[in-house]
């Protein structure tokens, strides 16, 4: 099962390290992270998906909650929650293929950042999985580089 | 006032009056802050034993202790110790000397990542950049290793922020104030209910007591409570010294090095109250078999422990004296005689398969005979290996402490961890008993005991071999004795003269009252050698 959990830490120097180690340690999976600061600066949010049993899940929640730089944990349904990744690709293309993919970002509200003759720089953002199937339609063209921020989740209530 | 002495100052207003270390010239300027304070300093002979001394002090004085070591090797030195503390959730506030802050990340002479190193040894850790910091992070750091769950902390703490002038007054805090932090925790009381519920249900109700209970002062009280309702308890090996070993209503140490008898005590119950045990490997080696099989509730102050290896039917979190003095106000019905009656029958009928040859000392006889001939209140430090074992098994509890490594298993605890518990209560008898491999280990802190006058007793049980890993090479590998013998050095005779220490040699059980009688009555720091069969197995 997924688990996604909004994780409030101090904004300090190591903490990070802290965390992952805690994973890294335990056996536990990170399939993303994302961190940044809050409203708070002395305040850092992350969101971390991870996959598991249930018991691993658990234990994911009470592991961190025992850190003492992690001020709050809260875990999200993911139901009841918004998921957001945004990816930055560059996808292959030539004059002959170049105004199918256009098109293609024009259906699913990719956003060219950039035109080149060989690639097109595109932005995208969705839930992960839409990121996902977006990554499917595009690697017919030939993907060139990709990077991904990992997904942010917030509770919708 | 510069940051060497306000770290005295904290240390002094924490109560801390004794710290073991090893200096260097990274934490120099510290030691400077000791020689004009009255905060004694305790040189060991290698920075890892000046961890488990502080484990040794802490352990007896039921407060956190202090050790202190200089930057790179002396911090990595120490590493060991700070694990083998966190295994066993012993509070120890460490400091180490760090290289200037300006060189931090450049790997100069002597600089190791301390912070980065001890991540998954220490339950928290500081790197202090700013003097003024000093007076919060002390605070804070004995605030963290000594509640909740216990445990090392770590201060990291370069030379030039050591040297430089507080910017402002020095200040101790009252209080602490750590957002991500509040180890206080409230007694569920409608968790209080089922376990209850569950007592009086229950027909053969049975608790496993661990270290938790001794790290939360919770003897006591759980004693109590088993007498005012006829619960029995077997224990792990951190819990030992829960009930004295002769209570009607102990039956042993369970785990795969236990008591067959504390075994089956566990499959012929109905109901397992687990109090301060994380119930690892050793201990229960197939715990969802358990769980299928007996109703459980796990007591624990921390939360991550219970459902960690084990799925319980009743998780409690809290304090192990909050909640037994809650389930004492309680009305439960005491379990039967017959449940009693029927462990007694279980711990009577089994029989012990070893045969010990009269030509050698009776590891068994051993430890019972030096248990019940020392003082009721007397500590006994096991080290590790089939000494360990058979300490655990025949260690005869009174009202003292029985304390060894049973998370991490660190060789060579037993002689630093004798003198950090000698040095809090210098009027109880503290023995150190170590094999012929873990003595050496930490043989070099005879030096530490003959110059401090610290009258610790250490006895070798020599069996000439790294005896457990024998048996295991007996058992697993058709007996191929690889890398585990020990022959017959050192002389033993001459290390005890050596730090001019008297000298006690027992060859033969028959001659064993003489000799321990003789090696208790000696007031002065001494060593005894035990000769053991190296046939003799623990199980």
């Amino acid at each position: 099962m997924k688990g996604i959990f909004s994780v409030l830490v101090e904004n300090k120097d190591g903490v990070l390290s802290s965390i992952a180690g805690l994973f890294a340690r335990r056996g536990f999976n990170i399939d993303s992270l994302a961190v940044g600061e809050t409203d708070n600066r002395e305040i850092s949010s992350m969101t971390i998906v991870s996959t598991g049993d249930q018991r691993t899940i658990e234990q994911i929640e009470k592991q961190l909650n025992k850190k003492v730089d992690v001020i709050k944990v809260r875990r999200l349904s993911e139901q009841k929650c918004v998921t957001l990744e945004m990816m930055l690709v560059k996808v292959s293309c030539s004059a002959s293929t170049r105004s199918s993919l256009i098109e293609l970002c024009q259906i699913t509200g990719a956003k060219i950042m950039k035109v080149s003759p060989k690639y097109l720089l595109l932005e995208y953002h969705a839930d992960p999985e839409g990121v996902e199937d977006f990554i499917s339609l595009v690697k017919g063209y030939g993907i060139l580089e990709i990077q991904r921020t990992g997904a942010i989740a917030m509770e919708k209530s | 006032m510069i940051g060497a002495e306000a770290m005295i100052k904290c240390l002094e207003a924490e109560g801390i009056t004794k710290v073991f270390g090893y200096p260097g010239v990274a934490i120099a300027p510290f030691y400077e802050g000791l020689y004009n304070s009255s905060i004694e300093h305790i040189l060991v002979r290698q920075e890892q034993n000046a961890g488990h001394a502080a484990s040794g002090y802490a352990r007896v004085s039921r407060k956190p202790a202090v050790c202190v070591v200089t930057s790179g090797p002396g911090a990595t030195n120490l590493i060991t110790a700070l694990a083998t503390a966190y295994a066993d959730s012993i509070p120890i506030v460490a400091i180490s000397g760090q290289v200037s802050s300006e060189l931090l990340g450049r790997d100069v002479f002597q600089e190791a990542d301390m912070r980065g190193a001890t991540e998954s040894f220490v339950k928290y850790s500081y790197l202090v950049k700013d003097p003024d910091d000093i007076p919060r992070v002390f605070k804070e750091a004995f605030y963290i290793a000594s509640t909740g769950r216990k445990g090392p902390v770590l201060i990291d703490i370069p030379i030039d922020v050591q040297n430089r002038e507080l910017s402002k007054p020095f200040a101790y805090p009252e209080s602490v104030s750590i957002r991500g932090y509040k180890p206080e925790i409230k007694v569920n009381m409608g968790q209080i209910g089922k376990v209850v519920a569950a007592l009086n249900q229950a027909k053969k109700p049975l608790i496993c007591a661990g270290g938790g209970v001794i790290l939360g002062d919770g003897e006591g009280i759980l004693r109590r409570f088993c007498e005012k309702f006829s619960i029995p308890l077997v224990s792990t090996m951190m819990g030992i010294g829960v009930l004295p070993k002769k209570h009607p209503l102990y039956f042993g140490m369970l785990g795969n090095n236990g008591k067959p008898y504390a075994n089956k005590a566990v499959v012929r119950s109905d109901l397992l109250i687990i109090v301060g045990a994380r119930l690892a490997d050793r201990a229960i080696p197939k715990p969802e078999n358990l769980a299928q099989r007996v109703a459980i509730i796990h007591i624990d102050i921390d939360t991550a422990e219970i459902g960690k290896n084990l799925g319980p039917t009743i998780p409690l979190v809290g304090d192990v004296k909050d909640i037994f003095a809650a389930l004492m106000q309680e009305e439960i019905r005491p379990a039967g005689q017959a449940w009693i009656d029927e462990l007694e029958d279980i711990k009577h009928s089994t029989v012990d398969p070893r045969v010990f040859s009269d030509d050698w000392v009776n590891p068994n006889l051993l430890v019972q005979k030096l248990s019940e001939k020392m003082d009721d209140d007397a500590v006994y430090v096991a080290d590790v290996g089939q000494n360990q074992l058979w300490s655990a098994d025949n260690y005869v509890m009174k009202e003292g402490r029985f304390m060894t490594t049973g998370g991490m298993g660190t060789m060579g605890y037993s002689i630093p961890a004798a003198i950090g518990a000698k040095m809090y209560a210098p009027k109880r008898q503290t023995v150190a008993v170590c094999g012929d491999g873990s003595f050496q280990m930490s043989m070099n802190e005879l030096a530490t005991i003959r110059v401090g006058n610290i009258p610790v007793k250490v006895l070798v049980v020599k069996n000439r071999y790294l005896g457990l890993v024998r048996e295991y090479q007996y058992n697993t590998y058709d007996a191929h004795y690889e890398g585990v013998k020990l022959y017959d050095w050192p002389r033993y005779d001459k290390i005890a003269e050596a730090y001019d220490m008297p000298f006690f040699h027992c060859r033969t059980s028959a001659e064993l009252d003489g000799k321990l009688d003789a090696f208790l009555a000696c007031p002065d720091a001494c060593l005894m050698v035990c000769e053991v069969d190296s046939e003799d197995r623990v199980k």
